[in-house]
């Protein structure tokens, strides 16, 4: 190293050359690939079906949250897990759990909080299950996990085996309420389960990115049994089981959201889901590894998942099985896009 | 000192406690006595026409296709990795022989049958070498790199059939998922016939050793010569091949291609096969007959559920209670804690005598 730097004046770089670095991060690049995604998937969309009205418009976006929310949430639970480098299959079968035992609670006249609190729960324990499986037991969050969803499924498939409607009426009035601003194309209108998805991001993004708890979540999965994490001063303690119990807290509440979507609950729904989730999150640009992601990543893999629909919907290819293959493909772009990136790293 | 040494019967009974397949063989034989006493012609086995008859071969037939594909699998998880995509692929090789049945004008003759089993096989091994492709030279992670077919060969099967359940009559086909060879159902022939072929490549040659070395460090073994490359992409060929194999199996009795619900979920009962029967899913070592128990246990249960008269759509719970049950009796932690307290029962009682000892 005989080469002499010259010493640096950061006030002469430009203010675009300093965002253009910070945005070639390496470390930011999966998701970098991710936005761009969605964003030629938006350009694509806009000049294909733009029209008269114009094919990105607040009504478009306001939609893809509208019905993705519970997706979104299975898959911001499904970040913490992620990143501590375990995996949580249950999720799909507790949100039929959930949605089942809403439709059957409801009415037998228990108020509707109690109601939701129960539904809630119902995931925080499913969840617990995984953790104290994974913590203290130490068996692999695939087989714990795969174990609780037998467990989730069976008891929805106890509670009903024939889809029950939701009709309730301070049920009712919680799916209808929103808040609209515009009109008609120009209309952005956000329903309850959007907004607890958006509170909920907001929440996990202060919880991931700005906690003490979100730090350890990162150090847990670096895989190296805790030792860095130990000598940061952080504490391992029970970060496993948490992540866990966060993951079954967000699946009852995409099962509420998933009851307000549908108003029923059946013992079939969410065959599937966890890796819709699992899928999200990858295209988010978290490793499954462990160690790295981000929220935000995850909101931007829902968004892409949720506009390939979309898009195969307008592009008239309705067959369903048009889906599953592009999503195939993207993934695998996707997955080849990080491998490239992370490979280069080393 | 005749005390600390334990008598020969006590450490019999140790070592077979200890033993890798002791909680699952007990869950096994719970299950089949438990049935036997609730209904006593349980394990009774009749002879109709030449063929066997009875509960259990009913079981061994339907575990018939769990053990093709955790077979596959067992060796893929001894690498580390895992296939999830076995379910999808169940459904495209179906999807892909009974097409070219339908297609065929002599779908009778059990030549265009061989073909048609042949064409589906291939297909599925094809679609292993895909994934064994992914995972060794683009080196994505197994559970992602699988997972991509998961999700869409359920289309590209979907996209075989046209989104129709294609239905043939062909009755060489069909003689493959219901037929007999030497009194027993062919789906257990064919099964135990590829049970022997796998243990004798993986355990009568060297094969078995490399597969554990790469699961265990494969930095290690590929510096130590091994490579580790062409052999774990030989184990997702293998899983490919033989997920292919058990859609054919699977679907022969109905010769329907339903390409939603063909091996739905079924990669899921294999990897628990592979579980309940000792293998880690951390990879390395790998128990071929413990796959086998597991499989055993998987339909047992199945069977158990309808002897006992609970609808069977409460059969996912039992499955939870088992694979939950067994995992945490067989997790190190419990174990550990178990010696622990024995060793300490052990030192607490020597200490008794060493204090009776001391004032006489």
């Amino acid at each position: 190293m005989t080469t002499v730097t010259a010493p640096r004046t950061p006030s002469t770089t430009p203010t675009w050359k300093k965002v253009l670095r910070r945005a070639s991060d390496r470390r930011y690049m999966p998701v970098a690939g991710s936005v761009l995604t969605l964003v030629l998937m938006l350009v694509i969309g806009e000049m294909r079906y733009g029209g008269s009205n114009g094919f990105v418009t607040p009504r478009l976006l306001s939609n893809l949250l509208v019905d993705n929310s519970y997706l979104l949430v299975l898959a911001i639970g499904m970040t913490f897990v992620i990143i501590t480098g375990g995996i949580d299959l249950s999720v799909g079968a507790v949100v039929a759990l959930t949605g089942l035992v809403i439709a059957t609670l409801l009415p037998m006249g228990l108020p509707l909080p109690v109601v939701l609190l129960v539904a809630v729960l119902i995931g925080s324990v499913m969840g617990l299950i995984i953790g104290v499986m994974v913590q203290y037991f130490h068996i692999q969050p695939f087989i714990a996990s795969l174990g609780v969803m037998f467990l989730a499924r069976g008891l929805a498939n106890a509670v009903s085996v024939n889809s029950l409607g939701i009709d309730h009426p301070g049920f009712s009035a919680l799916v209808s309420w929103n808040i609209s601003v515009g009109e008609k194309s120009q209309q952005f209108k956000l329903n309850a389960a959007g907004l607890i998805a958006l509170v909920l991001l907001a929440v996990a993004f202060y919880l991931l990115h700005y906690s003490r708890f979100g730090r350890t979540v990162y150090g847990v999965g670096v895989g190296d049994g805790g030792n860095a994490i130990d000598l940061m001063g952080l504490r391992t303690g029970r970060t496993v089981l948490w992540v866990y119990v966060i993951s079954g807290t967000c699946a009852g509440i995409a099962g509420i959201l998933f009851a307000m979507y549908t108003k029923s609950g059946f013992n079939l729904t969410g065959i599937g889901m966890e890796l819709d989730a699992i899928a999200a999150v990858v295209i988010g640009g978290t490793i499954l590894t462990g160690g790295g992601g981000y929220i935000l990543g995850t909101a931007v893999g829902v968004a892409v998942y949720g506009l390939i629909q979309v898009l195969i919907s307008r592009e008239g290819l309705g067959e369903a099985w048009w889906t599953k293959i592009f999503i195939g493909v993207i993934l695998l772009a996707f997955v080849i896009l990080q491998r490239f990136l992370t490979a280069r790293r080393r | 000192m005749s005390t600390t040494t334990p008598s020969p019967a006590v450490d019999i009974a140790r070592r077979v406690t200890q033993h890798k397949l002791f909680w699952p063989v007990v869950a096994l034989l719970v299950l089949l006595v438990a049935a036997g006493v609730r209904s006593p012609g349980f394990l009774s086995v009749t002879v109709q026409d030449g063929h066997l008859f009875g509960q259990v071969i009913d079981i061994m037939r339907g575990a018939a296709t769990p053990l093709l594909l955790a077979l596959g699998m067992a060796l893929v998880i001894a690498t580390g990795g895992i296939d999830l995509s076995v379910g999808a692929v169940m459904a495209i090789s179906l999807a892909v022989s009974l097409e070219y049945l339908d297609a065929s004008s002599s779908a009778g003759e059990p030549a265009t049958a061989v073909v048609a089993v042949a064409l589906g096989v291939a297909v599925a091994l094809v679609l292993g070498l895909f994934n064994g492709f992914m995972v060794t030279v683009l080196g994505i992670q197994p559970f992602i790199a699988t997972m991509i077919l998961m999700v869409a060969g359920r289309g590209i099967a979907m996209l075989i059939t046209k989104g129709q359940i294609t239905t043939v009559t062909a009755p060489p086909f069909k003689h493959i998922g219901s037929g007999f060879f030497l009194g027993l159902p062919m789906p257990v022939i064919i099964a135990a016939v590829a049970f022997v072929v796998v243990v004798l490549v993986v355990r009568r040659t060297a094969l078995g050793m490399l597969l554990e070395s790469i699961g265990i460090n494969r930095e290690a073994s590929r510096l130590a010569g091994v490579q580790a490359r062409n052999v774990t992409w030989f184990a997702y060929a293998v899983s490919g091949l033989l997920a292919g194999l058990a859609g054919l199996v699977y679907g022969a009795p109905t010769m329907a291609a339903d390409a939603n619900n063909i091996g739905l979920m079924k990669e899921m009962d294999a990897i628990m096969c592979v579980v309940l029967g000792g293998t880690s899913l951390a990879g390395g070592k790998f128990y071929m007959g413990g796959t086998v128990v597991g499989a055993l246990i998987l339909t047992t249960i199945e069977r158990v559920v309808i002897i006992f008269h609970i609808p069977s759509q409460l059969t996912p719970l039992f499955k939870a209670v088992v694979i939950i049950a067994v995992c945490i009796a067989q997790s190190p932690v419990l174990l550990q804690k178990i010696n622990m307290s024995r060793l300490r029962r052990a030192s607490r009682r020597q200490a008794e005598i060493a204090n009776q000892e001391v004032p006489a």
